[in-house]
């Protein structure tokens, strides 16, 4: 299917969006489509609805539904010929399911509804002919109120009259004919028809229709060529209408086809004594091909239900049979992403919502926390069969949020003050190798590995430099194996913070280029994808590439597990370095379970898109089911998918596990995750500790914040990671209640509170002061509302969404 | 938005710096150029606003979340 939008993931959708734009994302979700069934069915009946109505045994509600989209069911309903069969997607396992034989049980088994009777509109229309398509549309117009006047030569019912008494019992003609009756339907019995009969009732009628499927009329009697628009049912002269023929010359007419013809004639009339012409909004009437898409892989097979008595079905039959229907739809995103699922709807529903949300002026934006709980892992474009990018399209509502300053501030906060934090002078910085004045390479772990993986971090460095040059690789030039700490910058892209992207990239490029442009060897996934869209000129290897080339390490080893391998969302389209982590593994002679949704189907731990920094429940929840995606203990490269999976519960391992053992390899999958301020204090830690090993510095520390030494519980510890209370925020407070003296105290406990406002969050902290410089943190807690009296309460809201470097600088 | 964040008590805590108890009095508090007068536990001498934990976690949460929404 061609679309008009065309989409670079680099540049993304640009907002704000034209219509036109969103309905062509919408077009790729087909979720909304009209199943195989309904498009099939020239009366259109919503069989999906209705087999799942009869399926509940519900035969009023399912009528009810019939007669919505069906005139004349209670005769109609005995007669359908069931021209969904053919295409019904249940064919394709075993058999269709029987729609006539439901049609007929549901009419048989219930009473029809009680429609009101409309106004008359004292519109009359002259019908010729008493054929099931003039009875139909006879049935429509008396529906809105209009007269239909059907002129006759011989009793009502043309064709009908010849059904067996089986199929169509006597007295239910009568009762159909009673029921246009009741509809204001007049029957006139005359003798023939001819052109000027039709010239007369064109004078004392609005329109004319010609019923062809009467025996008694043609349209030769009428002097008309034929039927012009075999959809609105016109012939060349205006107002006069024809349908109701067999498709082909000399066949018998199907009675569905008869009706559907006279029901859309019926429409267009209407239309015309609306004073619209009688194609208007047309689209998707009559037969045509389905979109929805629908995935039979998982459909189990049922056998079709043999009626004893196929002319007169039992109701359990007919509810046994609706049963086998497999309710079309497509849903692929949704079953596989935990974030699609939770907001109950499907792409097309979300994006229409995200493109209101973003053109709200003054109310509520609902959909802000939905955008921005996306992981933007883009599982949904891998298994959408037209590639609909739920991700791709949030990140460019991110964008257009942060741009227009309506980013909620507290979504991205902490990730981008942690961002600022790895980039900051006393934490970032570049080495050539010790005793090298130039660098070919330059490992670059990213933020996260040294805060889950410090001492395997350093070893991996000490590989790289013992093997790399010996490795043949080496470029011309020479040079060794530099160090680069500092983060890439994706989590101002995935905030979706334009300036501050481009502003994290500028900086990483100066600092890149004052190192002599080295070739980066990224340990993160996620860099990776960074540095293709953002800095694709600046020459970047995959870690697990290179060390698949290399000797394995000293030491290295099977885990003696049994593993599933889980594959980082940010390598969905990493193939080869997917395939050499994989090299890996056979390498240590470890042997993994390959998950169904696994390498370019890989599924989200819950950090990408900084979906768990929005919305840390959500964020659980996904890393949560990933989890339950096997029972094996998984195996990871990537360090924040190995620490937000292990926080669920699940024993997992990061391949460094396994090529550089520290401790055995149950302990290293049940090693717990390290919280937020663990993963702070372990990146400046193992930036002192590396600094000193490998070039013998011994960076400065800071005086102020050290000396200050807390202890808490478990409970605390865990209630303020959840609160993204770091320590050193903490200690911030304590500084300052040290210097002031704290505001509150508490005579019947003897603890002390205090408050500090550093940025734009209020912290509040309850302590007992056990030592001058000693604390015992019994609970803290913060708010982002401004409240007088507040050390720093100036700090409002005042900053913007892109406000987040100035802790950042050069190294 | 003012109602749900009344019916705070001071639970204890009295102004360390001015030695007395904390009273219910108005305060105005602001967030994203939002601001409302409330009824807090506050110390009349030196005007330091007390907030309790459950507060802060809580209806405040809501409100800010609301008014970041705006």
């Amino acid at each position: 299917m061609p679309l008009a939008i065309v989409f670079d993931r680099r540049i993304g959708y640009l907002f704000p969006m034209e219509q036109s734009e969103l309905r062509a994302f919408e077009k790729r979700c087909t979720q909304e489509e009209a199943p195989a069934c309904q498009t099939a069915c020239p009366l259109h009946v919503d069989a999906r609805a209705f087999c799942g109505l009869m399926a509940a045994g519900r035969l009023s509600d399912a009528r009810k539904l019939l007669e919505r989209s069906m005139p004349l069911a209670d005769l109609l309903g005995r007669l359908c010929e069931g021209d969904c069969l053919a295409a019904c997607r249940r064919a394709e396992i075993d058999a269709a399911v029987n729609m006539p034989l439901l049609e007929r049980a549901c009419v048989c088994f219930s009473k029809p509804a009680k429609g009101m009777l409309m106004p008359s509109t004292g519109k009359r229309v002259a019908v010729a002919g008493a054929g099931l398509s003039s009875l139909c549309l006879a049935w429509e117009l008396g529906k809105k109120g209009h007269t239909a006047v059907i002129h006759h030569c011989q009793s009502p019912g043309g064709r009908l009259k010849s059904v067996n008494n089986a199929v169509l019992p006597e007295g239910v003609l009568a009762d159909a004919l009673d029921a246009l009756t009741g509809l204001r339907v007049e029957f006139i019995l005359v003798d023939s028809f001819s052109p000027a009969w039709r010239d007369k009732a064109l004078e004392d009628h609005l329109a004319l229709y010609i019923g062809l499927d009467d025996a008694s009329v043609s349209l030769a009697d009428f002097a008309l060529g034929g039927i012009s628009d075999f959809l609105t049912q016109e012939t060349a002269m205006p107002a006069v209408f024809a349908g109701g023929a067999p498709d082909t010359p000399g066949g018998a007419p199907s009675f569905v086809r008869a009706a559907a013809d006279g029901k859309r004639a019926a429409g267009s009339i209407i239309r015309l004594m609306q004073g619209v012409s009688p194609a208007t909004a047309r689209e998707n009437e009559g037969v045509y091909k389905s979109l929805l898409h629908t995935n039979l892989e998982d459909v189990a097979p049922a056998l079709p239900v043999i009626a004893l008595d196929p002319d007169a079905p039992t109701e359990d039959e007919a509810v046994a049979e609706a049963a086998r229907c497999i309710r079309c739809e497509c849903l692929e995103c949704v079953k596989h992403c935990v974030y699609l699922a939770n907001y109950k709807g499907y792409p097309k529903r979300y994006a229409r919502e995200i493109y209101n949300n973003l053109s709200v002026v003054h109310g509520l934006r609902r959909s802000n926390g939905q955008i921005n709980s996306c992981a933007e892992c883009g599982l949904c474009a891998a298994v959408c069969p037209n590639s609909a990018d739920m991700g791709a399209f949030c990140a460019s509502a991110r964008r257009e949020m942060a741009r227009s300053n309506r980013m909620p501030p507290s979504a991205h906060e902490f990730a981008l003050e942690d961002m600022a934090f790895s980039n900051a002078p006393d934490i970032a910085f570049f080495r050539h190798e010790p005793g090298a004045s130039q660098s070919a390479w330059a490992f670059f772990p990213g933020c996260q590995l040294p805060a889950s993986f410090p001492g395997q971090s350093a070893d991996v460095y000490r590989h790289l430099r013992r093997h790399l040059p010996e490795s043949g690789n080496a470029p011309k030039g020479g040079g060794g194996v530099g160090f680069f700490f500092r983060c890439c910058g994706a989590p101002a892209r995935w905030s979706g913070r334009d300036l501050l992207t481009a502003e994290s990239a500028a900086s990483l490029r100066a600092d890149w280029q004052q190192a002599g442009e080295p070739t980066l060897i990224l340990a993160c996934a996620s860099c990776m994808s960074f540095f293709t869209e953002a800095l694709p000129d600046i020459p970047v290897i995959s870690l697990w590439d290179v060390l698949a080339d290399l000797p394995l390490p000293e030491g290295a080893a099977a885990a003696g597990l049994d593993l599933a391998l889980h594959d980082p969302c940010a390598a969905r389209h990493s193939d080869v370095t997917r395939a050499r982590v994989r090299a890996l593994a056979r390498q240590l002679g470890q042997e993994v379970e390959e998950l169904s949704l696994g390498g370019a189907l890989t599924r989200c731990c819950g950090y990408g898109g900084l979906a768990s920094a929005a919305n840390p429940v959500l964020g659980d929840a996904i890393a949560l089911s990933r989890a339950k995606d096997t029972d094996r203990a998984l195996l990871t490269w990537c360090a924040m998918c190995r620490d937000r999976l292990r926080a669920v519960g699940k024993n997992s391992l990061h391949l460094l596990d396994l090529l550089f053992p520290d401790g055995s390899a149950e302990q290293a999958a049940t090693r717990p995750a390290p919280g937020i301020s663990a993963r702070q204090e372990r990146r400046l830690s193992f930036r002192t500790t590396l600094l000193h090993d490998a070039w013998n510095e011994n960076p400065p520390e800071n005086a102020g914040m050290d000396s200050i030494t807390l202890s808490m519980d478990e409970d605390t510890a865990r209630k303020l990671d959840a609160r993204r209370i770091l320590r050193s925020d903490i200690k911030a407070v304590l500084l300052h209640a040290k210097d002031n003296g704290p505001q509150f105290a508490n005579p019947d406990t003897g603890r002390s509170l205090h408050c500090l406002r550093p940025k734009q969050v209020t912290f509040w902290v309850e302590f007992t002061r056990t030592g001058d410089n000693a604390y015992d943190v019994h609970d803290a807690y913060c708010h982002r509302m401004v409240v007088p009296g507040v050390p720093g309460e100036g700090l409002d809201t005042a900053a913007t969404c892109e406000g987040y470097s100035r802790k950042g600088g050069r190294m | 938005m003012k109602a749900e964040l009344q019916g705070v008590s001071a639970r204890g805590w009295i102004c360390r710096q001015c030695g007395i108890p904390l009273e219910i009095l108005p305060v105005d508090i602001t967030y994203m150029g939002s601001s409302f007068q409330v009824e807090l536990p506050r110390c009349r001498q030196c005007g330091y606003t007390f907030i309790p934990p459950d507060l802060a976690e809580g209806k405040m949460l809501e409100v800010e979340k609301i008014l970041e929404d705006k």
